[in-house]
């Protein structure tokens, strides 16, 4: 048996965030937050815009950054969490390839993109394809899913690189296509760095 | 906790939705480091921006639940802002004030606490997120228009402090 997507999402998907006592939801080794998507995606076209044209890249990079860190250490809590090994585990017969796929079942039922692998040479090159992503819904020019890049070039990384936390920073992540820019899905492609 | 919480993932498009609003989970690494990225980009005004864009979004969310519930009472008000800063992860806050300011004292907080966790100790506060929170809490509680408040923070648990405290004018 290979990893079941449709049933990994909705396993996932029964998750409910709460906060604890303290107002924090400490999950997955990280403290996780749950914010307003019409929030990153205006501060995302604010930044954008206010940034002069040789500050844009840096702003850019410094927005995939912020998701590559995030989905770095937060995804390998998801891989290594007891409900990852509970839903996904028993699934896997094709190694690092199924848990790959298993993670990005876990990216879609926690609201991050509904998205899945189309092609994959095993530690060489994945193209993903999203049907529906948050940032998408951006008004501003251009491809603008910052977020979605940083979290493939992450669990690129943490399934294909050096074992965590060494193998930041091998493979990157460049998006090709865009809901956002008039395509009919977004698509993103991870190479070696 | 008095406010209603409707939390759940739309089975068609796979997005989260918190009241009615659509949310994502984030961890404390990706708010670090926009707010390393906005002190990065302080000749362009990134703390101003990130502020303004917080203290609009978040009063949209907090209208919304104020008009649905039918709240009337500056108090009912300004505990909608003060829970959902919970709900959302972001900490815990204790507010006093009126309609011409106040303060809030930050006793755990996701962006300093996740910021020390990262960094260690900062030599100046951080937490511009939290001022345009806190501006959106003032104002819908008082029913002010946007940028009524001036939110200051002057102790910062980023800094090295036990608690985080915001000063809040009305401009």
């Amino acid at each position: 048996m290979t990893v079941m997507r449709d049933t990994v999402v909705k396993s996932l998907a029964k998750i409910n965030v709460q906060g604890d006592e303290n107002g924090l939801i400490p999950e997955y080794d990280v403290l996780v937050n749950l914010l307003p998507v019409a929030l990153l995606n205006t501060f995302t076209e604010r930044i954008m815009a206010a940034a002069p044209a040789e500050k844009k890249k840096m702003v850019e990079d410094g927005l995939v950054r912020a998701a590559y860190e995030c989905g770095y250490h937060t995804g390998c809590g998801i891989i290594t969490s007891d409900i990852f090994n509970d839903v996904v585990l028993p699934m896997v017969t094709e190694g690092e390839k199924d848990i790959l796929r298993g993670a990005y079942a876990a990216f879609t039922a926690w609201g991050w993109a509904k998205s899945g692998i189309v092609q994959l040479k095993e530690g060489e090159k994945m193209v993903i394809r999203a049907n529906d992503y948050y940032e998408s819904d951006c008004g501003g020019g251009g491809l603008r899913a910052y977020m979605f890049r940083g979290l493939c070039q992450a669990f690129f990384d943490l399934t294909y690189a050096d074992p965590y936390p060494h193998g930041m920073d091998t493979f990157i992540c460049h998006q090709t296509k865009g809901i956002e820019v008039g395509d009919s899905h977004g698509e993103f492609v991870v190479t070696k760095k | 906790m008095s406010l209603n919480v409707d939390f759940h993932l739309d089975n068609e498009t796979y997005r989260n939705y918190l009241n009615g609003h659509p949310v994502v989970m984030h961890s404390h690494h990706y708010l670090a480091l926009i707010t390393k990225l906005v002190e990065d980009l302080g000749d362009i005004g990134g703390q101003n921006i990130l502020m303004d864009v917080v203290e609009e979004s978040m009063r949209a969310i907090f209208d919304d639940y104020i008009q649905k519930n039918g709240l009337t009472s500056p108090f009912q008000k300004c505990n909608v802002g003060r829970e959902y800063y919970s709900v959302f992860g972001l900490g815990k806050m204790i507010v006093t004030g009126n309609e011409n300011g106040g303060e809030v004292r930050l006793v755990r907080s996701h962006i300093d606490e996740g910021w020390v966790s990262k960094w260690g100790s900062h030599n100046k506060p951080i937490n511009y997120f939290t001022c345009g929170y806190i501006a959106a809490v003032f104002g819908a509680a008082f029913g002010k228009p946007l940028k009524s408040y001036t939110v200051t923070e002057t102790a910062s648990m980023a800094g090295g402090e036990t608690e985080g405290k915001f000063i809040v004018k009305l401009s």
